[in-house]
């Protein structure tokens, strides 16, 4: 399997090419054109899970902010190619995964079935920061597309490092992480317009987007007609 | 006619340099600035039959035609959408392209629209497609970059990020997956294509990032 991101950063595309028989898992939602001969299937679980364990993970992953079936993309009798686009402008990343990496519920986009995709318990305070920031768990060993509104840029923090929630797309496992206000008191939190900071310490690697999304959507939202529901 | 495609790809916009006598016409709303000097003309291109049946379909009833009056006249267009623009040369053949992808065309191509059929009405997505025939340079634009497959066999792509197709393509819409992937997958509908022939899609479609925002809008007063 060979994951390509063709035109970056602004419009990122993930074209894969899967050798006869291989499989990629894709964030629903994000197929944009396939061979025919990749055939989709949605499922809730993976295909050697049982039923029950299967709607188990679905629905911890909709716990999570992803959706609660997964497509898997299988080339048959013969390589194929599909290609995955995130809904919004930005970049695309393929990170080489071994072992486990924490993302932001929305990067998803796809990774063979050899990794997994678990919603990630970080505690009540990051959960529940209603700031959107929820994480996802993903673990095993393939490469793993993930996307970002903007631009997305890889930091190595050696040490202590601060991010806003809205610009985290994605972390090593090797660092550690809270969430928690900035710095600058009340009066910052309350009207200095910044939000809650992930504050990663330890050694490894974070990427950060270039833009927040929800920013943009509290830009755009007042602009548009009120909705019904 | 001296045709360029500048600022690519993100904010692609095309700039033309017409001859005496030379005409373009485009999608109104198009034109970002001219050389006062050059002649606009808004009609019924086709006809009044082709235009009555472009409004039917929510395309634009008139196309406006720009004609230079005299030598190095200049005009430059800009598409709606940040994305794209790649022009296309057709030699008596026929590319089909999806409403809101179409940008300018040079006279010699006759533009015509068609339904994609029942099953793309049906799916509340427009699937209302130009077909651009004859001979001479077509336009499109795109929301996101344009990628381009040589379709030998079959292929599919999502019908929100359809461009354009050769017409030499048999085409149907249908939906992606089996019975159970229509109401879990979250993909929509499909445009299958066979034969052999070009595709160009859009990496980002514009329905998508509608959703996104949707959640951000105020919510009505409830009235009692």
């Amino acid at each position: 399997m060979q994951i390509e991101v063709k035109h970056r950063p602004a419009y990122a595309l993930a074209v894969v090419r899967l050798d006869a028989g291989e499989t990629i898992v894709g964030e629903a939602g994000a197929l944009v054109s396939r061979d025919t001969h990749v055939q989709m299937e949605t499922s809730a679980g993976s295909k050697d899970q049982g039923l029950v364990a299967g709607l188990f993970s679905g629905l911890k992953r909709m716990v999570a902010g992803e959706s609660f079936f997964q497509n898997r993309y299988t080339a048959t009798g013969k390589a194929g190619e599909v290609t995955f686009a995130p809904a919004l402008v930005g970049d695309v990343t393929v990170h080489p995964l071994e072992g486990t990496m924490f993302l932001q519920s929305s990067a998803f986009l796809c990774a063979p079935p050899s990794v997994t995709i678990d919603p990630s318990w970080g505690g009540a305070k990051s959960f529940f920061s209603g700031n959107g920031f929820v994480l996802v768990k993903a673990t095993g060993s393939g490469p793993i597309a993930f996307n970002a509104f903007g631009a997305i840029k890889p930091v190595e923090v050696d040490g202590a490092f601060l991010v806003d929630t809205g610009h985290v797309v994605a972390f090593e496992d090797s660092l550690k992480y809270s969430v928690s206000r900035i710095g600058g008191g009340w009066t910052t939190f309350l009207f200095g317009g910044e939000g809650l900071v992930c504050r990663f310490s330890g050694k490894g690697r974070v990427w950060l987007s270039t833009r927040n999304p929800s920013a943009f959507g509290e830009l755009m939202g007042p602009l548009l007609p009120q909705r019904e529901s | 006619m001296r045709a360029d495609i500048r600022n690519r790809p993100d904010f692609a916009s095309l700039h033309l340099v017409l001859s005496s006598g030379e005409s373009v016409y485009t999608e109104t709303g198009s034109m970002m600035g001219m050389d006062p000097k050059i002649k606009l003309e808004s009609s019924l291109k086709g006809g009044f039959f082709a235009a009555a049946k472009r409004a039917l379909m929510g395309e634009s009833l008139v196309l406006n035609t720009y004609s230079a009056t005299g030598e190095a006249q200049r005009l430059d267009l800009a598409p709606s959408q940040p994305g794209d623009v790649e022009a296309v040369e057709l030699a008596g053949s026929t590319v089909v392209v999806q409403k809101g992808s179409f940008l300018a065309a040079t006279p010699g191509v006759e533009l015509d629209a068609k339904w994609a059929g029942a099953k793309g009405f049906l799916s509340g997505e427009s699937m209302i497609m130009i077909r651009a025939t004859g001979t001479g340079t077509l336009w499109m634009s795109s929301y996101g970059a344009i990628a381009r497959v040589e379709v030998d066999g079959t292929y599919e792509v999502d019908t929100s990020h359809v461009v354009a197709f050769d017409e030499s393509l048999t085409w149907n819409v249908t939906r992606a997956g089996g019975m159970k992937s229509l109401f879990l997958s979250q993909e929509g509908l499909v445009v299958r294509f066979s034969g052999r022939g070009r595709v160009w899609f859009q990496t980002r479609a514009a329905p998508n990032l509608a959703s996104f925002l949707h959640p951000f809008r105020k919510l009505k007063p409830k009235s009692n």
